[in-house]
């Protein structure tokens, strides 16, 4: 009896999976010449913790594609450009398993924009196998391009470089001697602490206090309560969305003030660490890769301000740096597509390769380049960063100094002054 | 010595709030035996519907309570008796199969508010959201110790509700023994639904409490759930001292370990008193405190 | 063996290896995979949650164990991360010995309960132990076969009937009438003379071994792993548990077809419903189980058929009469 229902079970699997197939057991025929749209996945986050920054990256794509729209840029050789929209679920499995679908069922012409550092590191190598070509906006994982891969571009910083223009900012300027470093135990946060490391012994900073925190954490003060005692110049926290208001809060609480507290990047620079703090943001710096305050001149589509004003007006919120990359990486797209020789897999990494333009946030070029800290890129943009600081209320530009809106604070004001 | 005095004062504080969301939990698993998934999930509801009384009616939090607690009993009330106990008693291969379910009802709360809210973090910021007084060199947060208060008084009121009024008493007979309790008259589905609405209410209360110091975003509940069980295990199920020695014992402990040990390992001492109070007080505190 | 199962079985098997050639879109092959390895990890759980009665929160450490083997020694010793296939069953044993010899002292509730600690212990530690692990930043290796499915395909349906193949057997033996004997009364079997937790330890032991060896796949298949993906409560120990409860626990389809419905049917939700697709998923796993308590496999052997789909179940806790 049991055997005749194992079989049974195991027929009724196979039957399941095989009538799941069946579409794909039908041979594609090879088109000479498509005539359909030219077909763009975006593979993001809709559900799961990414979700709010998923729906940041399809916001800034749907602004983007409108304005291309208007101006019929839309459509290159006849042939309409066609955004699908794929939910990764905030997973790494349904992220690459995604990807294998839209590459060889729905035949994208290219990919163009992935959130999170695991799922990047999940659907580049699938990219690279396939040979399709794709375009990171967000992803911040190192490792992503040092791999020699040909197919994978990536817009965004790397997280240890991040950390590009508050070094040079600590060096030229604050010449800090002592810091607390302090980071969530993420790729992100792991990668901006050894970069860090590395660069404050170049500077001569002596790291007094280094510590991993896991993140989402209730309570900060035992961690701050120790960083309270060594009294540090420099206190560097990297974190992601609300921990650094709960960093914040938690120094408030202990009274903990050091002359220079500068967040590194992310959770400082949200609007939801404002709304939460109000004054209390005074004088806290931090790093970031887009300011609605820097239009880059001669850029492609809005310029940031432009762009921010768009985006508030539209979704009722402030845009994150998360926004302006998703709505460059839609400019950098049409950009290529429009220089392409033929529109192929091959052709659109090749214009790729060639993109040499400024966009929303900063100039855009895909470069091979080695740092002083061992990495070594390929096919990597050097995207700039700024030093911001919060004076009343808003993200003035501090550094570089070229691009800035404003004169710094230093120290940072203490908690009961602000 | 001022950093050991902090450690203690903030894991105690914390403590109190875990020991209250805990207590629902054990509630639960000490009347049905079951490992409910979804209170975590009941919190994050509790959560936003404070968060949406704050925003709209401009209601303090703390005064929000008596509207959030009733609105969950009644959510975990109907939870209970429509979808639980629907499988719960029934004969099966497993009797672990409501576990399953109050997965489903994670996964449906969670999709459920994600699509009105989004996925958006949100913070209720009251005037006294960061305001400390100092014991010395001690910082004391004023939100945590007002929650802690809230907490112990809750604690108090529902120890004195299960040990003096009738319900009460059928809601630790039928955790004792349902079948015994069955047969003095205790209507044992009513009371099931009723415990499960009592843990609900109690859970809410413990988000509540946070709200003016922590956020909330849909995926919040894998946290809670997690503590909470951590805390039920450590007081043993079914009891309220338990559960309130349990958190505050979990929170003075992972505040020492974050101090002395690491941050990153913060959560681990909780789970490894956890394991040891599993193997050596297999019944929880709440053994070493029985007459 | 009848002659009509030897039948269907061929047919199956043909069918089973010829698949991949059946199908050109890769995304179906991946699909295929990833079910096959789904599979293997509702059986292999089901081994002990379903047979034996001890129902684990904590299977991601096997599996996140099977899977660091493969990528340590590719990260540390440069070589290939398929003697993971060897090393890391190996060692889901051997971690999971002394934690089943300590754990299967506790019953129900509490038994579960430390498991899931333990599998949160472990994900915090590989997070926070760098030097061992390189932390969050994961491993991250080239895939021996890019761009091509069918010996992935084939090294997973081995493991699959391999691991199905285990439980048959074992559940046909002596072992089989001793673990359900522990599942339905423990105290019973101990009086009986079972050495309860020795059997249950026999119930562990393939049981992690299958489970580490779906992990040490996992590392060579995907070519990255990190703690939170490969130690993650949600993502793995609870979705082993919705995919055997689904099916039908203690039955030997059952995690087979749960794993089927889990992955296939979400794929099938996602690509057409988008965001919505999990309040879907979560609707359906609530109906599935208040219906069918029994999962879906579980029902049909009980009853034959699908019979009292809809016929309210009396409880057997019903008072106040």
């Amino acid at each position: 009896m049991k055997n005749v229902k194992l079989v049974l079970v195991l027929g009724l699997a196979v039957v399941l999976v095989a009538a799941f197939t069946l579409p794909g057991c039908v041979p594609e025929v090879e088109e000479e010449v498509p005539t359909g749209p030219i077909k763009i996945a975006l593979l993001i986050p809709l559900t799961g913790p990414f979700a709010m920054f998923g729906e940041l990256q399809k916001n800034a794509f749907a602004i983007a594609y409108e304005d291309l729209e208007a101006e019929g840029k839309n459509i290159i050789n006849g042939r309409k450009i066609e955004l699908l929209i794929t939910d990764t679920q905030s997973s790494k499995d349904i992220a690459k398993t995604a990807a294998e679908r839209v590459i060889s069922v729905d035949m994208v012409d290219m990919i163009g924009s992935v959130y999170s550092s695991a799922e990047g590191a999940a659907i580049a190598p699938v990219a690279e196998e396939y040979k399709v070509p794709v375009l990171i906006n967000a992803a911040s994982k190192d490792a992503i391009t040092e791999q020699g891969y040909q197919w994978v571009f990536r817009a965004n910083c790397p997280s240890s470089h991040y950390t590009d223009a508050p070094v040079e900012f600590f060096e030229q300027v604050l010449k800090p001697k002592t810091a607390a470093l302090v980071y969530e135990n993420t790729d992100f946060g792991m990668s901006s602490a050894k970069g860090l490391r590395l660069r404050f012994e170049i500077l001569g900073i002596e790291i007094i206090h280094d510590e991993a925190y896991e993140k989402g954490g209730l309570d900060f003060t035992p961690m701050l309560a120790k960083i309270r005692e060594k009294n540090p110049d420099l206190f560097y926290p990297v974190s992601y969305v609300m921990d650094a208001v709960k960093v914040s809060e938690d120094m408030k609480k202990l009274g903990l003030n050091i002359d220079c507290f500068f967040g590194g990047g992310a959770g400082y620079v949200m609007v939801e660490y404002v709304e939460a703090l109000g004054k209390d943001t005074e004088g806290i710096f931090s790093t970031t890769l887009w300011v609605p305050s820097v239009n880059w001149p001669g850029g492609v589509g809005r310029n940031s301000t432009d762009f921010a004003n768009e985006y508030l007006k539209r979704f009722g919120k402030d845009p994150h740096y998360i926004a302006a990359q998703a709505y460059s990486s839609m400019y950098v797209i049409q950009d290529a597509l429009s220089r392409a020789e033929e529109i192929s897999h091959e052709g659109i990494r090749k214009a790729l390769a060639e993109t040499d333009k400024t966009f929303t946030m900063g100039p855009i070029k895909f470069e091979s380049w080695s740092d002083d800290i061992g990495h070594s890129y390929t096919q990597q943009n050097k995207a700039p960063t700024y030093v911001v600081q919060w004076q009343n209320e808003k993200l003035e530009v501090i550094w570089p100094l070229k691009v800035k809106t404003a004169d710094y604070i230093f120290p940072t004001p203490k908690w009961g002054e602000k | 010595m001022t950093l050991f005095g902090q450690t203690v004062v903030s894991g105690l504080l914390l403590g109190g709030i875990y020991a209250l969301i805990a207590i629902g939990m054990t509630l639960i698993m000490g009347v049905m035996k079951i490992i409910n998934l979804a209170h975590g999930a009941l919190i994050m509801v509790s959560m936003y519907i404070a968060w949406v009384l704050f925003n709209v009616w401009g209601i303090d939090p703390y005064l929000s309570m008596f509207v959030v607690m009733p609105i969950l009993f009644g959510i975990g009330f109907l939870i209970q008796r429509y979808m639980i106990q629907r499988v719960y008693g029934v004969e099966t291969i497993l009797p672990q199969s409501q576990l399953l379910l109050t997965l489903g009802i994670v996964m449906v709360l969670t999709e459920v508010i994600r699509a009105i809210f989004k996925s958006d973090y949100y913070t209720v910021r009251t005037s006294y959201s960061t305001s400390t007084f100092f014991l010395g060199d001690i910082s004391v947060s004023i939100p945590m110790a007002i929650g802690f208060g809230i907490a112990m008084a809750l604690v108090a009121a529902l120890h004195i509700f299960l040990s003096r009024t009738d319900l009460g008493r059928s809601i630790r007979a039928t955790a004792q023994d349902r079948d015994a309790a069955r047969y003095m008259g205790v209507n044992s589905v009513r009371i099931t639904a009723i415990t499960y609405g009592l843990g609900a209410a109690l859970a809410a209360a413990g988000g509540v409490l946070f709200l003016p110091m922590f956020y909330l975003w849909p995926d919040i509940c894998p946290m809670f759930t997690i503590k909470a069980f951590i805390i039920t295990v450590l007081g043993g199920m079914g009891s309220t001292v338990g559960a309130l020695s349990g958190g505050l014992i979990l929170g003075i402990a992972e505040s020492l370990g974050a101090t002395y040990w690491a941050m990153g390992y913060r959560d681990v001492v909780g789970l490894i008193i956890f394991i040891l109070v599993l193997l050596f007080l297999p019944y929880g505190f709440k053994s070493l405190i029985k007459r | 063996m009848t002659k009509r199962n030897k039948l269907s079985l061929t047919v199956v098997a043909i069918v089973l290896l010829a698949l991949p050639w059946m199908i050109q879109a890769s995304y179906y092959k991946d699909i295929i995979i990833m079910t096959l390895m789904w599979i293997t990890l509702a059986s292999s759980w089901n081994l002990l949650g379903g047979y034996a009665g001890q129902v684990s929160l904590g299977h991601t450490l096997f599996f996140g164990v099977g899977a660091y083997s493969a990528g340590l020694m590719a990260h540390h010793f440069g070589v290939s991360p398929w003697w993971g296939l060897l090393l890391g069953p190996v060692m889901a044993v051997i971690i999971g010995t002394p934690i089943g010899l300590i754990c299967f002292r506790l019953r129900g509730p509490y038994f579960t309960l430390s498991l899931l600690a333990l599998g949160e212990i472990f994900r915090l530690v590989a997070l926070n132990w760098e030097s061992l692990t390189n932390g969050a930043v994961g491993i991250l290796t080239m895939r021996t076969w890019p761009g091509v499915k069918e010996p992935y395909y084939y090294i997973m349906l081995a493991i699959t009937a391999l691991c199905i193949y285990t439980c048959y057997r074992l559940m046909r033996s002596k072992f089989g009438y001793y673990f359900l004997a522990i599942r339905e009364d423990q105290d019973a079997a101990e009086g009986l003379g079972i050495p309860t937790t020795k059997y249950k330890l026999y119930a562990l032991i393939p049981s992690a071994l299958f489970t580490g060896l779906a992990g040490a796949f996992y590392m060579n298949y995907h070519g990255f792993i990190e703690p939170d993906i490969v130690f993650g409560l949600i993502h793995i120990s609870v979705m082993i548990v919705l995919c055997v409860m689904m099916g039908g626990a203690g039955t030997l389809g059952g995690p087979a077809l749960g794993a089927v419905i889990y992955y296939v049917l979400n794929e099938l939700l996602r690509v057409p419903l988008g965001a919505a697709s999990r309040l879907v998923f979560g609707v359906i796993v609530c109906l599935v189980i208040m219906f069918l308590p029994n999962g879906i496999v579980g029902e049909m052997s009980r009853s034959g058929r699908l019979r009292g789909l809809f016929r309210r179940r009396k409880p057997s806790y019903t008072g106040g009469e």
